[in-house]
Formats: C-alpha cells, structure tokens, sequence
C-alpha cells in the first residue's frame, strides 16, 4: 500500500499529460467522410471500452489472489476496480449512446455489444452492492470475490449468446487481423492509441486513489470497533 | 453421497409439500404475474402465440425468485446451517442437495403453471407441451444451480432478495435469451432450436459445475 502513496502523484501527473497530448490530437484530427465531426466521440468511447473490461479482468486476478492467498491487499484492489470499472462501463454507455443519436438514428439498440456492456454495468453494480450488504466485511469480501469470478466466466457466455441473438455494432476497427469490416485510418489512428494509454493511466490513478480511500476507511472501522468494545 | 444428496433434497421438499409454504407462494405469485401481463398487453390469439415464450420466462424468472428467497429458510435458526454443513459430506454434495430440493419444487410451479398459461392467455399450443417443457426444464437446472448459490451468498445479507434478484437476473440473461428463442423457434416451427438448445446445455453445465466449489469456497470458515 505504500507504493501507492508514492506512485499517486507520478500517475496523476503522467495521467494529465498524456491526456492534454491525447486531446491536441482529437482537436486537429481530420473529420472522418461519412461520420463527420461525431467520429470525435469515439476517442473518449473506445477508451473507455478498453477501460471497463480491463478493470474486469483486474478484479478478475485481485478476486482469486484474495481467495487463494487471503491478502487483504488483494481485496482492497478489487474493491477499488469495481468502482472503477463501474465509472468506464457507465462512460461507454452514455458516449456510445451519444454517437449512436447521429450514426445510428437512435439512442439505443439491443446490440450485442450494448447489452453485453449494459449487463457488465449491472454486474459491477450488485458486487458493490453484495459487498455494502454484509455486516461481516470477510464475508463480504468472500462473497464479493466469488461472484466477481463467477461473473468473468458468465460475461463470455453473455456476450456471445447476445452476439447470436443481434448484432448492430461494428466490428472492432483496430485489430490488425480484422475481416472486410471497418477499418480504422491513418491519421485518425494516433490519437486513439494516446488515449487508450492516457486511459489506462487513468484507470490505474484512479484504482490507486480509491484503494488508499478503502484503506483509510478500514483502518477508521478497525479504530471505531477497538474504541466500542475495548475488552476485545 | 447420491443418497446423501436425496436426503437433503427430500428433507426440504417434503418439509415442504407438509407446510405448502414456498410451493403455494411461488403457485400464487406466478398466477399474478400472468395477471400484470394480461392486463400489461391484453394479447389477442395471434399476439399471445408470440408472446408466449417471453411470458413464460418471465413468470419462470420471477417465480424463481420467491422459491430462491427461501432455499436456506429451514436453516436460518438455531444454528441449523451449521449443523448441515457438520454433515460428513463434501460441501459439493450438500449444495447438490440443496440445488435438487429447490429444482423439483421450482419444476413442479412451472409444470403447473404451462396448461394454465395456455388456458388463460386463450393459447392454442397443446401439442407443443412435452417440447416446452422439455426447454423450461433445461433452461431451469442452470439457473436454480446458479440461483441456489446466490442464495447462500446473499444469505445474512440485508435486503436479501431485493440483492438476490438484482444479482441473479443480469447473469441469467444467456439462459433468458436461449430459452425464449428455445421455445419460440418450437412454436413458429422455424427450425432455429438446436443451436439454442446447445446454448441452454452449456450454461447448465458452467453453472453445475462451478456452483460446488464455489459453494465450497463461501462457507469455509
């Protein structure tokens, strides 16, 4: 926990650069032919996309370091990319939903991809639910890690059964191996991969920022609790 | 272990055909949901024929929910769980048991609940029951396995079944969405129903199989 206090204002610092670099690129990007100005919401939205499910998979990793190894550490981090990962999925959703206005004509589709990412949101929800509902915090955190893996082998099943039931969106556009899909072009690639790190930094700033707020908190229950019943 | 399994299964099944308390709860508030929808879509023949499928869910899902509430009732006081889990059994086969009573009483609401869907709704699909059934029972091991262990991980929670529906229903999407395309491919005669089907087997099996340990894993003390 300690090097998180000493990394905080490195990553924020880092964070602020390459977002303000990330964002000189969006501003003199050129206007995509067909989606005109609109393609600049997709610099915040395919970021943040990376963002949600990679906080899953961190809290992934967390959950089953902290029932294996029962590291209180461990917990603290999953508890802290949950939020996190909340925050990503809810800017996916709303950007997404900005773009989709114009491009789409509608607000909102039962696409794979949105009903995948709207079911990711109401998952991280009920974790951090689950959690704040015990009265035991081990418990808690037991249940909270359980359900956190059994969510990561549910959101693969959940994505490729709304995958087969609809799908609207494009495929991804940056994967080098893509089929005769949309791709993604040059002058309008730089500025997604600043982003994309600048998001990532982000993330990881704000996991750390979270986790010391968790580890504070703990510590003043533990005080709280020591203060009311001495005698334990 | 089978026996061990049946025992616990039976202990709960039993205790409850003698109160009628979940079962005749889960029977009543599946015939209120069909209300709210008759009254929601005032579907004619033609609108009810396709909306069957969704209805029949969701009265499912919902039903689930109320049994789900009560799986781990019996052993709420007096240290009753504890002493369930002092069973000389693997943890796994207690959750087996506990999964089996709640199935047969869940199938037993939806078996119930089929023809009377039919006649209320004014459906013309008899010839289609063993079918149906057939897919809600799929559809149904899966998601009590799954609905059986969020039971116990919500047990000792505060407001347990507002938190138990709010966790159940996001992860049983897939088996919503096959099960629904399951039945309606049966009805419409489309032939769209293998790959539906499938879909139901592997997210029965993912659950079945993960349920035990994980059960395993959340009471340890």
């Amino acid at each position: 926990m300690k090097i998180l206090k000493k990394i905080q204002t490195l990553l924020g610092v880092a964070t602020l650069v390459l977002l303000a670099v990330g964002l000189w690129f969006v501003y003199n990007a050129p206007e995509d032919f067909q989606q005109g100005g609109a393609v600049r919401i997709l610099y915040i939205h395919v970021p943040s996309a990376k963002m949600a499910l990679l906080s899953y998979l961190f809290l992934t990793v967390a959950s089953a370091l902290y029932l294996w190894k029962r590291s209180e550490t461990a917990d603290i981090l999953a508890e802290a990319a949950t939020s996190v990962g909340a925050a990503f999925t809810a800017i996916t959703l709303a950007s997404g939903s900005i773009w989709g206005k114009p491009m789409w004509g509608t607000w909102w589709a039962w696409d794979a991809r949105l009903t995948s990412m709207l079911v990711l949101l109401i998952l991280f929800k009920g974790l951090m639910v689950l959690r704040n509902s015990m009265d035991d915090p081990v418990k808690g955190a037991r249940a909270t890690a359980i359900l956190a893996i059994i969510g990561a082998v549910d959101l693969p099943i959940i994505h490729y059964s709304v995958v087969w039931w609809r799908t609207l969106h494009q495929p991804p556009s940056m994967a080098a191996s893509g089929n005769a899909g949309v791709h993604i072009s040059g002058p309008l690639l730089p500025p997604l991969l600043i982003l994309s790190g600048a998001f990532m930094l982000m993330g990881l700033y704000m996991v750390t920022v979270k986790a010391r707020q968790i580890e504070a908190r703990r510590r003043l229950d533990a005080l709280e609790s020591a203060r009311m019943h001495p005698d334990e | 272990m089978l026996k061990a399994i049946y025992r616990i299964a039976w202990k709960d099944v039993a205790g409850d055909l003698r109160r009628r308390a979940t079962l005749s709860s889960m029977l009543f508030f599946a015939i209120s949901v069909l209300i709210v929808f008759q009254a929601a879509f005032e579907p004619d023949r033609k609108e009810a024929l396709r909306l069957l499928p969704g209805l029949l869910w969701a009265t499912t899902l919902f039903t689930t929910l109320v049994g789900l509430g009560r799986v781990f009732q019996a052993e709420e006081e007096d240290g009753a769980f504890e002493g369930l889990l002092l069973a000389s059994v693997p943890r796994g086969v207690i959750f087996f048991g506990k999964w089996l009573g709640n199935l047969l009483l869940t199938l037993l609401v939806e078996f119930l609940i089929l023809p009377l869907t039919l006649v209320l709704f004014n459906v013309d699909a008899w010839s289609h029951v063993p079918a149906i059934l057939g897919i809600l029972t799929l559809g149904t091991l899966g998601l009590t396995g799954l609905g059986t262990l969020l039971a116990a991980m919500t047990r000792g929670a505060r407001s347990r079944e507002t938190l138990l529906a709010l966790l159940l229903l996001p992860l049983t999407a897939p088996m919503l969405i096959a099960g629904v395309q399951a039945i309606a491919g049966v009805l419409l005669q489309n032939g769209a129903v293998e790959p539906w089907l499938k879909l139901l087997i592997i997210f029965d099996l993912v659950y079945l199989a993960m349920a035990p340990w994980a059960f395993g894993w959340l009471v340890e003390e």
